[in-house]
């Protein structure tokens, strides 16, 4: 009986399954057994001019190989009885396959090469049930959005290449003295293009937020693995985008982007949408570490959103809940409270600054260490404002906590900064100018707006952010095929 | 009448038809065509397939699947189909389908759905969103009109355009059309997004919390969508569908009586040789060692024949909410919830009494719990922050790697971990009633009416002898990550779990003062070696947990034995339901607790019968969990009142169930929930596909298919079998128009084993006919107009 065999097949994973999940974890161990084994000078190796390995691109290897298993595990009991589950995996596969690949790429048709097939899997992911017409326009949509940056990125390397004579990324790095300015600038600028299309960041968010058409755990890798691709874009450029003097403009694009999208968060009302306003939102974040100069910090930042944003989204049905309507919380704070709350965020950027290196000069590490004060200081008003939390807990417990979230975020960015010594400029912190303190500023706005909940009696400003924040209409009920 | 009051008469008559949309917190399997019910079921889904654009019946594929599996027996079809004067093969008629089904689908490009939808979802948000939409509180309309002038999605919009209230606004908008076509328009328009009109249906009947504070109705609906219709310049009045070609339709229908035919012969036929096989060895007498008492749910049929296998045990068959019509208030929680079904009021609350002797269990779960709700909400504040949620994903990010490692490896750990502190009250809290509203609110209820429950329960089971344990099980569900949970929890109990009642009733039973009076005055005497017990079936792993603490020493004994046996059957009921022979507990644990299954269990899927009568009608059978029990004895209830009860309460909600899981199952995007692989929680209630849209209205797919292709629930409109004299059922069902309507509009069947008749099956027939069961074939005949219309074939 066909159906009796397909329960008892409900029961245990698929023949692919248990061979490419050990296959993947195998790859992962692989290269958490290199990292560790090198760690402290990671060697170069080379294959010939295509691909060049190093410790970076091991960082990333190790990463993308842990999301692809954790996604495939889940993948495989998620998808039962899926029609396309067997092509699901496959590409789950090949996606990281080519991210792999296009991290340790040398030669630069290989690079443009990895980087449009990143995509190109990536659409037909969004797009994997093919009889759902909204899906497929989606799919259309992010294809689209992936080919023209790709284009970007070619006309960006050709450019290099043209004025250079050389095909290989760490060649034209090299002599990047050579090319004139204006050119730099403009390669430059298109590599920025096709990093804020792939990160998805304003004015071209809107294929991310249309891209719920792709099962949940494609949903996890695409906002674990694949989005956060500026980042690793502009960290292999950094010395181009040093060259053409682009920093100050790639932190205010990053700014900007964190500002509308950290709003319109607020008022998503689903789930998967509202972590697609967070994800651009923390990709704003990682693009602005980008043009502080802190490229490692921008690693270490998706590395660790990645582990954020995948968990939220394979748990995102647990949101289903009976609650009753609630006022806003009022904000109050007393004169103690703010002597105390400025305290422990002055004592956390401090720490944060002494353990990890950032920031003690005058510099743009400044900015980040403004950042985790504003986030202590946050803790702390919270928990002292919180009358159901035991004295000793908040005594005791929460600067406990705060030192131990610090101290990890710290190991792992000196691990990776360790780890990526051979790049070039990954870490140049640079001039602080009024712009970085403007945007200070307008964080601190930002931050009070939402404290205190005036944003909520602004109505053409909720309107805006909501159709800001839609799908491409053709995505959404356009042709009833679900 | 005035033009304002003709346009409401016809939104009233518009929204006749709108099926509830349940929200997924307390999720009810209804009927999606319940405004429909009052047609003949090939009638109504004829219509509601022009509206709607649903299927109304099974495809190809699934018959094609049911023939070859023989579920569809080929001479019971064959005459059927002769009857007709269909004399092609089966296979002939499945490739018509199928070509049929081939045409392509109607392209309805709408921007009016997507500019609603937005809406909608952003209006009836129950706290997803820490911004909700300005001006909720003036209601739908009001609110959207505040905020239409800057939607530039519907091109430049002036506000002076808009007038002050729905009403004027329909007005204005079908002041170009005749009033003639007021109805078409609005149905049609209410039809265009079934989930969320549903949706209101549901906040306008159940008058929600949410519903007083932002309130809705669908006026407001209409008066929106209509004037974005406008303003976008597409006509108000839709294109009705034809529905496809009316021959297949029939022939289809002809399909499913088959396949309801070959299962009832086969029912019936089971149930004829269980009776001869049961009189020949009828020889018990002696008290069974503990009496249990399950939910008439599909999933108790398997625990109970377990469970009566484990040992000298008697199980009995009663509504889930054993006969409390009641609110729950959980403990601790704002949240009331309402425990008995939908179609019954709730004039008596639950709580829970905390014992003082168990003071400081109660004092650390306060603690606890108080300490968790302030950790979720500062959780919830750094991550919405700017720039707080920044510096937070930084920190905390380490923390979610483990997580993932965790959830993915060790569930059942990070399960424990995760709810460490997590305790369940019911180890120090006794279950209090008291009534629900009104002037004495929150008052001990009367003596009588205590007794009055507990004695209604002993008559409607035809309770005897009692032995010296009796359970009371209610049943929940207990899954991961599943945001369909509550429509896998009790039926009866409005989508919770049932074990709150079974601990109320447990405790009333127990009461010295109830047993004295049911002594006296209803000639019910229960032993004082008697003891009843609340417990919980859990329906994902088959466990039985049972709230004894305070069940006195002199019992622990025979206690201690239950509980073995109960781990006995619970290793071979979830055997026989997961079909593997070893690690069948540990099995049923994984799904009950891994983030990515999304079908941890069956729920009642495959359901097709209602069997009302004693255990001993089925007592050798294996049911294959497709049949709701409730147990009844006819010999002690000869006013037939206990009887009125069954057929007034449990058969009409087997009916909504049943009816449910065959549309959802026939259509599952339009009436179910579709995949949920691409799932979307919204607003906390409910959940969208993809990027949004309409809201889902019902069960998923992994709830009642095995594949995308294939399918585990079978389609069929449920049969009722009464064990009772027939004249006193046709009596009842005069009394009863809704049951008589449901019947001859063959929304559901009946048949009744006639206990004045040597126990003949006698099958209901419109219009109080009853028809003796022939052998083996059915005595189906059609009408003439419908032969007529078959000829076409």
């Amino acid at each position: 009986m066909p159906i009796t065999n397909h329960l008892e097949n409900l029961n245990k994973s698929s023949p692919l399954s248990q061979f490419l999940i050990p296959l993947t974890w195998l790859m992962f161990l692989g290269s958490t057994a290199l990292m560790v084994y090198y760690f402290v000078d990671f060697p170069t190796w080379s294959v010939g001019d295509l691909f060049q390995i190093n410790g970076f691109s091991i960082v990333i290897w190790t990463v993308v190989a842990f999301f692809s298993a954790i996604v495939q595990m889940y993948a495989t009991n998620y998808m039962k009885g899926f029609k396309n589950k067997r092509s699901f995996l496959l590409y789950c596969l090949a996606f990281s396959f080519s991210v792999m690949l296009f991290v340790i790429s040398n030669n630069i048709i290989l690079m443009v090469f990895f980087w449009l097939l990143m995509g190109l899997i990536m659409a037909q992911l969004i797009g994997i049930d093919s009889e759902w017409k909204e899906a497929q326009h989606a799919s259309k949509f992010a294809r689209l959005n992936y080919v023209v940056g790709s284009l970007f990125l070619a006309m960006a390397l050709g450019l290099l290449a043209f004025s250079t004579g050389m095909y290989t990324k760490n060649e034209i790095l090299v002599n990047l003295d050579t090319v004139p300015q204006w050119m730099s600038t403009v390669a430059a600028l298109c590599i920025i293009v096709a990093a804020i299309i792939q990160s998805a960041i304003f004015p071209f968010h809107r294929w991310l937020l249309s891209a719920m058409t792709s099962p949940t755990p494609a949903s996890a890798l695409m906002h674990a693995g694949f989005v956060n691709g500026a980042g690793i874009l502009l960290t292999l450029f950094a010395p181009l985008l040093f060259k053409a003097n682009v920093l100050l403009l790639i932190f205010i694009i990053g700014g900007v982007t964190a500002i509308i999208a950290q709003f319109s968060k607020l008022l998503q009302v689903n789930v998967k949408q509202k972590l697609a306003c967070s994800t651009i939102a923390q990709m704003s974040f990682m693009v602005m570490q980008c043009g502080l100069g802190f490229f490692t910090a921008a690693i270490t930042h998706l590395i660790l959103h990645g582990f954020y944003k995948a968990y939220l989204f394979l748990s995102a049905g647990e949101e289903i809940k009976n609650s009753l309507p609630k006022k806003p919380d009022a904000f109050v704070i007393k004169p103690l409270q703010v002597i105390i709350i400025t305290t422990s965020a002055v004592l956390g950027g401090l720490i944060f600054g002494y353990i990890t290196g950032k920031g003690l000069g005058l510099d743009s590490g400044l900015f980040l260490i403004f950042i985790v004060a504003i986030s202590v200081g946050q803790v702390v008003y919270n928990i002292l404002n919180q009358a159901n939390i035991p004295t000793a807990q908040k005594l005791f417990v929460t600067p406990l906590m705060i030192v131990a979230s610090i101290g990890i975020y710290a190991l792992v960015f000196n691990g990776v900064t360790i780890l990526m010594h051979d790049m070039p400029m990954a870490s140049m912190p640079i001039v602080l100018t009024p712009v970085h303190i403007v945007f200070g500023v307008i964080f601190l706005i930002g931050f009070y707006m939402m404290l205190s909940g005036t944003y909520r009696k602004i109505p053409w400003l909720y309107v805006k952010l909501m159709n800001i924040s839609q799908p491409i209409s053709k995505s959404i009920v356009s042709f009833k095929t679900k | 009448m005035t033009k304002q009051e003709q346009i409401l008469v016809c939104v009233g008559a518009a929204s006749q038809r709108i099926g509830t949309t349940w929200p997924l917190y307390s999720f009810v399997t209804s009927n999606p065509l319940s405004g429909y019910e009052k047609l003949p079921f090939e009638d109504a889904v004829k219509e509601a397939a022009g509206f709607l654009k649903s299927n109304s019946y099974p495809s190809a594929a699934i018959y094609r699947q049911a023939f070859q599996n023989n579920d569809i027996d080929k001479p019971v079809l064959s005459k059927i189909l002769q009857e007709q004067k269909l004399s092609k093969t089966p296979e002939a008629y499945l490739d018509m389908m199928e070509k049929d089904e081939q045409q392509p689908p109607n392209k309805t490009n709408s921007k009016v759905d997507v500019i609603m939808a937005k809406w909608l979802a952003a209006f009836m948000d129950e706290g997803l969103a820490e911004w909700q939409m300005p001006n909720k509180e003036k209601g739908f309309y009001a609110a959207w009109k505040a905020l239409a002038v800057y939607d530039k999605d519907m091109g430049s919009l002036s506000l002076k355009q808009l007038p002050q209230t729905s009403i004027e606004a329909l007005e204005l908008v079908l002041s170009a059309y005749n009033e003639i076509s007021y109805t078409t328009i609005f149905s049609a328009h209410i039809a265009a997004l079934p989930g969320w009109t549903g949706y209101i249906k549901h906040r306008i009947d159940t008058n929600s919390i949410w519903q007083q504070h932002f309130p809705i109705d669908i006026e407001d609906y209409l008066a929106v969508r209509l004037t974005i219709a406008n303003q976008l310049g597409t006509p108000l009045e839709m294109a009705t569908e034809t529905v496809g070609d009316g021959s297949i339709l029939k022939l289809k229908h002809l399909w499913l009586k088959a396949w309801e035919v070959t299962f009832q012969n086969k029912l019936v036929a089971d149930l004829k040789q269980n009776n001869i096989s049961f009189n020949a060895t009828k020889e018990k007498n002696t008290l069974p060692d503990a009496q249990l008492v399950f939910c008439i749910d599909t999933r108790s049929e398997l625990i109970r024949r377990h469970v009566e296998a484990s040992g000298n045990y008697e199980t009995y068959g009663y509504a889930g909410f054993f006969g409390i019509a009641a609110d729950y208030q959980h403990y601790q929680e704002d949240i009331s919830i309402k425990s008995c079904p939908p179609i019954v009021g709730s004039p008596y609350k639950i709580t829970e009494n905390p014992n003082e002797e168990l003071a400081q269990q109660d004092a650390n779960f306060k603690a606890e719990k108080k300490r968790s709700k302030a950790n979720a909400h500062i959780l919830k504040r750094l991550k919405n922050m700017l720039p707080s949620s920044f510096g937070f994903v930084e920190g905390a990010g380490a923390f979610y790697g483990l997580s993932l490692v965790a959830q993915s490896f060790a569930p059942g750990a990070y399960f424990k971990i995760k709810n460490r502190n997590k305790r369940n009250y019911e180890s120090f809290c006794d279950t209090v009633i008291s009534y629900n509203g009104g002037e004495q609110d929150k008052e001990d209820i009367a003596l009588e009416e205590k007794v009055a429950i507990v004695k209604s329960g002993f008559d409607l089971m035809g309770w005897n002898d009692f032995a010296p344990l009796v359970l009371f099980a209610g049943h929940g569900s207990h899954t991961a990550n599943n945001p369909f949970g509550s429509s896998l929890d009790c039926g009866a109990c409005a989508a919770s779990p049932g074990r709150h009642n079974a601990r109320l009733l447990a405790t009333l039973a127990n009461d010295k003062q109830v047993r004295a009076v049911l002594k006296a005055t209803h000639q019910i005497d229960i032993p004082k070696g008697t003891v009843f017990i609340g417990a919980e079936h859990n329906t994902t792993t088959d466990e039985i947990v049972i709230f004894d603490a305070g069940v006195l020493n002199s019992h622990k004994e025979q206690l201690k034995t239950l509980k073995k046996n109960l781990n006995k059957a619970r290793e071979t009921a979830t055997s026989e339901r997961l079909m593997v022979v070893s690690g069948s507990v540990e099995l049923a644990i994984k799904k009950s607790q891994n983030w990515a299954e999304t079908r941890p269990e069956w729920g009642l899927a495959k359901n097709a019968a209602f069997i009302v009568g004693s255990r001993d009608l089925t007592a050798s059978m294996n049911l294959n969990g497709r049949c709701f029990m409730h147990s009844y004895n006819w010999k002690s209830d000869p006013e037939g009142s206990a009887l009125t009860g069954i057929m007034g309460g449990p058969m009409v909600v087997t009916q909504w169930i049943n009816n449910h899981y065959y549309f959802t199952t026939v259509d599952n995007e339009k009436f179910g929930g579709g995949s949920k692989i691409t799932h979307n929680v919204t607003g906390q209630f409910g959940v969208v596909q993809g990027n949004g849209g309409d809201l889902k209205m019902g069960l998923p797919l992994q709830s009642l298919k095995a594949s995308d292709t294939e399918m585990y629930h079978q389609p069929l409109r449920l049969t009722t079998i009464i064990h009772a004299p027939l004249g006193r059922v046709e009596l009842i069902l005069r009394k009863n128009k809704h049951l008589v309507t449901l019947l001859d509009n063959e929304w559901m069947y009946l048949k009744v084993i006639d206990s004045n008749d040597s126990n003949d099956f006698k099958t209901y027939k419109k219009n109080y006919n009853w028809s003796r069961d022939a052998k083996s074939t059915s005595d189906y005949s059609l009408e003439k107009t419908d032969a007529l219309e078959l000829k076409a074939l």
